[in-house]
């Protein structure tokens, strides 16, 4: 990137910058925040209307802080190691004086008193709100044509969905208009979009970050994940947002780490347990996508690491577990509404949302029975290898407006099953398929080995070069 | 499940309003549950515990 007079980003690039790099540019004055939230809004004004990230943009706001934030560096007093940097926000995430709508007509007036802690944890670390994102409703209707506002797009062909149901999330951090995100995920949530729009998406460790001001859909299955254009990045947001928080029941106390210590050690001597199967016999995947996890797989060979081949419960038994569980999680939250104003949902959050009404109270321990086994299952795998290699999405984004083929081919992933465990699960871009779409692949770890996932990822990163990889937008 | 069977479970649900107003999702949501229920196979021990354990000395 060629630098200007100060030495700094040249400013048509700044909507490039990373989150790292806009933080360091910004610590040593030679990018103002201000100048920086400006050059975003300014993307954001001319590729918004093709790509929907937006819910509700607070550019007055966002310009205010990114005052501050300037006044602060000039006097010496930066908050955090995210001073300055723009990041967006999931709309089931609260943002004090906005609305938390969970793009819903269900509570499209719903003003949110304080910030969601994860929101107020980046906020003390320094960085800058821009808004509210896209969702699928209540994080899982979408994508969806009959909600409030429209679904977002694909930044790689915005006649592509952008994975979801942080979809907003997703296509923002791809096309540039943040460089970092906030998202949920339940069933692949963060890792879906990530998926789709060629970018980092961590979902953690269960409990590692807090619930608290984010909008259920299943309260042992959700967990909140950063987005980002490189690995660097997340671990730089996740030290962020991570911590105990005496006030969400599921919160870890977990020790405090630095998600990025062995961001740069390499996989030479690392063990990674490909799971093969996912992507071979449970759900057979898109040749392109096979051709990508193998590439990944003997790259990282070709650097050091040992891979051999692990087997876990098949896809289809952690997807039932997952959807008995979530189904009923789901609706215990939800059927009040169901019951009294179901015509005020969109169709597709009605008819996943619906289904817990036919689940008994057996269904729903039987599941979480299960789930204990699941667990240890992959709590053994992981004593004999340090990392997982997987699937995350079996296909390419499909065309957004081609319901049945988004119907058939959204399930076809390999994301549930760390849900349903917990264990930390990242996904980020394989390759990129011959339809100019990403490609992905997951890495999965122990629990609250976060920095162990990172070191396999940044590992790849670093010799695929996704992180320069960006949408033709 | 038949049309008579969904019906009972919804109304005894509480959904009287769904069903008349969405019928057709109302019935996808029980063949969704169905399904579910169908490709899980539970525990075959009978003593299998579920997650998460009970802990005493609630922390709230």
């Amino acid at each position: 990137m060629a630098a200007d007079a100060r030495g700094g980003p040249v400013v048509s690039e700044l909507h490039w910058l990373s989150a790292a790099a806009a933080a360091r540019a910004i610590a040593a004055k030679e990018v103002s925040p201000v100048e920086l939230t400006s050059a975003l809004l300014d993307r954001i004004g001319r590729l918004d209307p093709k790509l929907n990230v937006f819910i509700r943009l607070d550019a007055e706001a966002a310009m205010a802080a990114a005052k501050a934030a300037e006044a602060e560096i000039a006097a010496g007093r930066p908050r955090g190691p995210l001073h300055g940097v723009p990041v967006g926000i999931k709309d089931i995430i609260d943002v004090a004086g906005l609305p938390t709508t969970c793009h819903s007509k269900i509570l499209i007036d719903n003003v949110a008193a304080a910030d969601a802690v994860c929101v107020a944890k980046l906020r003390g670390a320094g960085a800058i709100v821009l808004g509210k994102l896209s969702t699928h409703e209540f994080a899982i209707g979408g994508p969806s044509f009959d909600l409030p506002w429209p679904p977002a797009r694909n930044p790689w062909n915005p006649d592509h969905h952008p994975g979801g149901s942080s979809s907003g999330s997703g296509s923002g951090v791809a096309a540039g208009l943040f460089p970092m995100a906030l998202g949920s995920d339940t069933g692949g949530s963060v890792r879906n979009p990530a998926s789709a729009c060629g970018i980092v998406g961590l979902k953690p460790t269960y409990g590692l970050v807090s619930r608290r001001g984010v909008f259920p859909l299943s309260f042992t299955l959700d967990h909140v994940g950063p987005l980002t254009r490189t690995v660097a990045d997340n671990a730089l947001m996740l030290d962020a947002i991570a911590g105990h928080d005496p006030l969400d029941p599921g919160s870890a106390a977990a020790p405090s780490a630095h998600h990025a210590a062995a961001l740069e050690r390499g996989v030479r001597g690392l063990r990674i347990g490909f799971v093969r199967h996912f992507h071979k016999t449970d759900l057979p995947a898109d040749p392109e996508v096979t051709a990508a996890l193998e590439n990944v797989a003997l790259t990282l060979q070709g650097l050091g690491a040992e891979i051999r081949d692990v087997f876990l419960p098949t896809l289809g038994e952690f997807g039932a577990v997952n959807r008995l569980i979530l189904q009923s999680e789901a609706w215990a939250i939800h059927g009040p509404w169901l019951r009294e104003r179901p015509g005020d949902y969109g169709q597709l959050a009605r008819r996943r949302l619906l289904p817990g009404a036919f689940l008994g109270a057996g269904d729903y321990v039987q599941a979480q029975r299960r789930r204990l086994e699941m667990i240890a299952a992959v709590e053994d795998r992981l004593r004999e290898v340090d990392v997982l290699l997987c699937a995350s999405a079996m296909d390419p984004p499909s065309r957004i407006e081609d319901a049945a083929e988004t119907e058939r081919t959204y399930p076809r992933q390999a994301r549930t099953p760390f849900n349903v465990t917990g264990h930390p699960a990242l996904a980020m871009m394989a390759g990129m398929s011959t339809g100019g779409l990403p490609l992905s692949v997951q890495f999965v770890g122990r629990y609250f080995a976060e920095a162990t996932v990172f070191q396999a990822a940044r590992a790849w990163e670093r010799e695929a070069a996704t992180d320069a990889k960006h949408p033709p937008i | 499940m038949d049309k008579a069977e969904i019906e009972m479970l919804a109304r005894r649900a509480g959904l009287d309003k769904a069903l008349a107003e969405f019928p057709d999702d109302v019935a996808a949501a029980a063949e969704q549950a169905r399904a579910a229920i169908g490709g899980m196979k539970a525990p075959s021990d009978p003593r299998a515990e579920p997650w998460p354990p009970m802990h005493a000395g609630a922390r709230l």
